[in-house]
């Protein structure tokens, strides 16, 4: 079975967001990039799928990134994905989620493949959008929030998170999958992985390579943004040390009593 | 754009607010572009949900109580979306920002060429372009990002952003025609899991347990006494969720739930970053550690440093007693 994963690079989760007032950009130095999170866990469900399934079958990480940034693909290789192709191009930047979605399906198409497997959100712009965009485009079944993927006969079963609990789903193949983080831990690279990856193709195509009828990047978007500043400043809070249950009670009480919540 | 158009998003015809708040926010906006304001309610239960949208300001709710919506993903309510805005013409679709929310949306800006915000809070009409405010990166930054002239654009809204304000009234309900489709994923089983309990994002109230709580016991026994008292609901961070405290559709933060109630208590949550971006924005924060250095000191309006297995039975009864002085 042929897997594509596809794999978004964004500064670290983990480093707190800031803007730097003069610029206003995010501040960026000392911020490491990483493997988008959600799409560690699609990585984890490729390549589990991939053994289980076994025979040729080949997982194949998809990125659209800038190439200054697709050495950090290597840790996706390192997982135990065979091989990477990267869309990078100038022409992309800008691109808002109508013309990202229309260049990522462009470049898809030019891959064979039974399964896409995609991280549910992305951790620095979480539009979630991306997607349902990709299987319209694609003319694939789209079942996100997997946290169990069963196939035979060349059949799709997906037990899927709900906002109300979960729901199991029937589909045929080729489909789009978003994965939950429930779906199972993203593995760790092995050493052997970590060594066998310095060997693994990193390909990389830019637009010309692809059959564009439409514009991307800024020029392609259908939104534009127009500002952007911090979120409105939280008051000056307060700190009461509650010797007992009942003093650290009415200290709230008398606190919501202030604030009118009762 | 010159229309809205909103998806009532419901379970069975069992209500969630954010349709109401989309309603009445679709009829503002389309007061702005001088158009008019549509809700679209499918599945079962969508002409009781008509019922109930009546008491809102929007001129006509399509209605379809189309099996096919319940029995296959997607496709069948991206069609029926699809259909009517072919049919109003140019406009902006309101729709919820949730799970099932953003796969719509996604299928749906293929079929219109729109453009897309989403994790909308606010909207303002400006000139020929409808303005969209969403925070980005966990709520570090708030955008203003406009949805550029063109005929269709889609605003995916975030629950308790906006108010649901009843009025107008004589809105028309009309039955839609299906459009012809075939759908490939089918629906085997549908299961409620945590039934009956307020929905999260929706809630007014959350009280939210993490890691110092120590094991499953105390959401029950400490926490949901506390939520039921305030009239709010049960959330977790992702430490309780991890350890299998509760279940995963409680999790607030970057990897869970976005939450913006008007009061929220953080019990023996320590305050990662991580936790902070899903409630961030909510009204009052009102934090309960042992620890008086904890991270959640940073953006709590009130910290109680104590030992949070008192304190918390002691509040559920004060406000218990206090509510009932008051009825």
């Amino acid at each position: 079975m042929k897997i594509v994963v596809t794999v978004k690079l964004v500064p670290d989760p983990n480093a707190e967001k800031k803007i730097d007032p003069a610029t206003k950009r995010l501040v960026r130095t000392g911020v490491e990039t990483v493997l988008n999170p959600y799409d560690e866990y699609a990585l984890e469900a490729g390549l589990q799928l991939k053994e289980r399934v076994g025979g040729d079958s080949r997982v194949t990480i998809f990125s659209m990134a800038p190439d200054t940034l697709k050495e950090t693909l290597r840790r996706a290789l390192a997982m135990g994905a065979d091989d990477a192709l990267v869309l990078s191009d100038g022409e992309l930047a800008g691109s808002d989620v109508w013309a990202t979605a229309y260049a990522m399906a462009k470049a898809l198409r030019t891959l064979d493949f039974d399964l896409l497997v995609v991280g549910g959100l992305t951790d620095d712009s979480s539009t979630g959008a991306v997607p349902g965009a990709l299987a319209e485009h694609l003319g694939l079944p789209c079942i996100t929030n997997a946290r169990k993927i069963d196939i035979s006969d060349g059949k799709l079963e997906v037990e899927r998170e709900t906002d109300a609990g979960y729901q199991i789903v029937r589909g045929p193949l080729p489909a789009l999958i978003t994965t939950a983080l429930t779906f199972g831990e993203p593995r760790y690279a092995s050493l052997k992985g970590i060594m066998g990856a310095k060997k693994k193709t990193i390909a990389t195509i830019g637009v010309t390579d692809l059959s564009l009828d439409l514009p991307v990047g800024t020029g392609g978007s259908k939104t534009e943004l127009r500002s952007f500043a911090p979120p409105p400043a939280r008051g000056e809070g307060r700190t009461i040390e509650a010797a007992d249950g009942v003093a650290g009670a009415t200290a709230i009480l008398e606190f919501l009593r202030e604030k009118k919540l009762v | 754009m010159k229309h809205v158009i909103a998806y009532a998003e419901h379970r069975q015809g069992q209500t969630r607010k954010v349709t109401f708040e989309l309603a009445s926010e679709a009829r503002r906006i389309a007061d702005a572009l001088g158009g008019k304001a549509y809700v679209v309610a499918l599945g079962s239960g969508a002409a009781q949900l008509a019922e109930q949208l009546k008491s809102y300001p929007v001129d006509t709710i399509y209605v379809d109580e189309d099996r096919d919506v319940d029995g296959f993903l997607l496709d069948p309510v991206v069609d029926h979306l699809e259909a009517v805005a072919k049919q109003v013409g140019p406009s902006v679709m309101l729709i919820p920002n949730t799970l099932s929310g953003r796969d719509i949306a996604g299928k749906l800006l293929v079929r219109l060429g729109a453009g897309i915000v989403a994790d909308v809070v606010d909207l303002q009409v400006e000139g020929d372009a409808v303005v969209c405010v969403s925070p980005k990166l966990g709520g570090a930054i708030v955008t203003h990002c406009a949805l550029l002239p063109a005929d269709y654009g889609i605003a995916t809204v975030r629950p308790n952003a906006f108010a649901a304000v009843p009025g107008g009234g004589g809105a028309r309900v009309e039955r839609l025609e299906k459009p012809a489709g075939s759908y490939a994923a089918v629906i085997e089983s549908d299961v409620e899991e945590g039934a009956g309990e307020l929905a999260l994002e929706e809630a007014p109230v959350v009280v939210a347990g993490g890691r110092g709580l120590g094991g499953p016991e105390p959401f029950d026994s400490l926490l949901k006494p506390l939520a039921r008292a305030l009239g709010g609901a049960v959330g977790a961070s992702r430490a309780a969720a991890d350890a299998g405290w509760v279940p995963y559709n409680l999790q607030i933060g970057q990897t869970g739930k976005t939450v913006t109630p008007n009061l929220y208590i953080a019990v023996g949550i320590s305050g990662a970053i991580q936790h902070k971006v899903g409630m961030r924005a909510s009204g009052t924060i009102v934090a309960i550690n042992k620890d008086g250095a904890a991270p959640i000191a940073e953006f709590s309006d009130l910290l109680v440093v104590g030992d949070a297995f008192r304190i918390v039975p002691e509040l559920t009864k004060m406000i218990e007693t206090a509510k009932g002085h008051v009825s």
